[in-house]
């Protein structure tokens, strides 16, 4: 019974690492410049796009983002191994965090998000079940890199994009005079956008480790086979190329519709800016927020533009990324400790 | 202005058609002008063959036609809008053009006396630089938007220094010491204020032409 209980456990944790993948796909906002800019067809940057984030899922699976998360954070005291529980748990309290947030209407990282599940998970499992020291409960030194990256990466990026801006701006931009030139130079940009995208794409599934965690967590309590692991992540990464496809094709169309207006040199220095940030922060194994960093490479790219900032709007966005992480620790931490009464350990 | 034959318009980007759009009517523009001179002058027969040139010409016509037809399949990115909404506001002036010719010629009016007659002229030489001005920063728009716009803030001058003379003739006209015929009274009165309408337009066009400017330039 109990062993027939864990089997289906691990076929709900794949199951749901299949899902986040596919909703890590479905909730990218990427290509929306792409489309807005003209420069695919519609259909076609789905699939180049789609193709792209599976790519940098697939490629950086082997350790990297996924590491850091489903091993690397966790301490001496824990044997660096989660239980399927607690892999469960994470899920749970991340999903339902991100749920609140969207009827809220406020976007949320689903990286912060997962991560606050798993320091919330490990308090509760050190202080009511294993006997864990909490001092070697966690990998201090990765969970300070990784706090420190969610503030260090947005102002990269804002800082990257503000150079770039302001680079391109005296040795290119403001030497065009009319119309016809800034068309001509924008048209050549609409390229560079399609590169940047594209990179930008694979540095997203190459960053976006949290269902590829999952599965590195069951590898390592040997749930799941090194084999297995690689099948599942190459699903994974086919998932989230479907997820793009299917899904995220209106939230694409809808975003797209509303920057006509945006330059294609504007669009590929704020999708370069990004894509350098998250390549850095995945060779580095730091898992970081993609829409933190866009965000703020698109403050950036209005401080350079001497443009307008909604600091009121920024503040109130910034009060919950902040709030991601406590809260969805404290809510993983009830979850667990609920499950733990209820003998699921 | 010479007819356009099919195969030469169609050789002619967006902005070289916009720009001989943008020709057509200020030659249109400077043919009125003229014949209001004419009407001031009481050449009556020059001043109605002028401003049925104004009513009559329709080669605009073909270059709109093409303009929207090359504009709809155009894979011009980000411009396009502000291209179409360029050339209908050179279109509008057609439109006000034609308007202030037919009522011109609804009536062939003799002018009260000879201060009137000049202030009217000083009217119209301002018309006819302000014209001639937007023409110019039509031309530059594709090629150097920095000059387009400092040509058009010499138009919001020019129509600083119009208006005034406008109110001032406005108020002879109202406050004139002898009764003129009601006719002629509301001729001069719908004269003055039609080609206010005129400059006004093209004071706005002016304006969206600074507006272009400072879209899509970069400064560093």
């Amino acid at each position: 019974m109990a062993e027939e209980l864990t089997f289906i456990l691990v076929i709900v944790l794949v199951a749901m690492a299949v899902g986040l993948a596919f909703s890590i796909g479905a909730n990218d906002e990427t290509l929306a410049s792409l489309v807005g800019a003209g420069v695919l067809k519609f259909k076609l940057a789905l699939i180049l796009g789609g193709f792209a984030i599976g790519l940098g899922m697939i490629l950086f699976s082997g350790g990297f983002v996924p590491e850091t998360v489903g091993k690397n954070l966790l301490g001496e005291g824990l044997g660096e191994k989660y239980t399927n529980y607690m892999l469960l748990t994470v899920l749970i309290s991340s999903i339902i965090w991100l749920v609140v947030g969207s009827f809220a209407g406020i976007p949320l990282s689903s990286t912060h998000s997962l991560i606050g599940s798993i320091v919330g998970v490990i308090i509760v499992y050190s202080i009511f079940q294993g006997g864990v020291d909490l001092n070697t409960a966690f990998n201090y030194e990765k969970l300070r890199d990784v706090v420190l990256s969610w503030f260090i990466s947005p102002i990269s990026g804002l800082l990257i994009t503000y150079v770039l801006f302001k680079f391109s701006a005296k040795f290119l931009l403001s030497r065009l005079r009319g119309l016809n030139q800034i068309e001509k130079s924008e048209k050549n940009f609409k390229w560079l956008l399609l590169i940047a995208v594209l990179f930008a794409e694979i540095w997203v599934g190459a960053n976006s480790g949290e269902a590829l965690a999952i599965l590195l967590g069951l590898r390592e309590n040997y749930s799941i086979t090194g084999g297995q692991y690689i099948t599942f992540a190459i699903i994974c990464g086919i998932f989230s190329f479907l997820g793009i496809y299917f899904a995220a094709r209106y939230v694409i169309r809808n975003l797209a519709s509303h920057m006509i207006d945006t330059r294609p040199s504007e669009g590929f220095i704020i999708q370069m800016s990004s894509a350098i940030i998250l390549m850095i922060a995945t060779l580095f194994a730091l898992p970081i927020s993609h829409s933190h960093v866009i965000v703020f490479c698109i403050i950036g790219m209005n401080i350079a533009q001497r443009k307008e900032v909604d600091y009121k709007g920024l503040g109130k966005m910034g009060i919950f990324w902040i709030l991601t992480f406590p809260i969805a620790g404290i809510l993983a931490g009830f979850i667990y400790f609920g499950l733990n009464m209820f003998g699921f350990t | 202005m010479r007819e356009f034959d099919e195969k030469e318009l169609n050789k002619l980007s967006i902005d070289e058609l916009t720009i001989l759009f943008m020709d057509n009517i200020n030659e249109q523009n400077l043919k009125m002008i003229k014949g209001i001179e004419f009407l001031v002058q009481e050449k009556f027969d020059k001043f109605k063959e002028n401003l049925n040139y104004v009513i009559d010409t329709n080669t605009e016509v073909q270059i709109k036609k093409k303009f929207e037809s090359k504009i709809f399949k155009s894979k011009l990115m980000f411009s396009k809008a502000d291209r179409l909404k360029l050339f209908n506001k050179i279109n509008n002036i057609k439109d006000i053009g034609e308007y202030l010719a037919n009522r011109m010629l609804l009536y062939k009016v003799v002018f009260p006396d000879e201060k009137f007659k000049l202030q009217i002229q000083l009217i119209l030489k301002s018309l006819r630089k302000i014209s001639n001005d937007l023409s110019n920063a039509v031309k530059l728009i594709g090629t150097d938007l920095s000059k387009a716009h400092d040509i058009c803030e010499e138009i919001k001058e020019e129509r600083r220094i119009m208006r005034k003379e406008e109110w001032k003739l406005l108020n002879r006209l109202y406050n004139y010491d002898m009764d003129y015929l009601s006719r002629t009274f509301l001729y001069l009165k719908n004269l003055i204020e039609d080609i206010m309408m005129l400059a006004d337009h093209m004071k706005d066009f002016s304006e969206y032409i600074q507006f272009l400017a400072i879209k899509y330039l970069i400064f560093d």
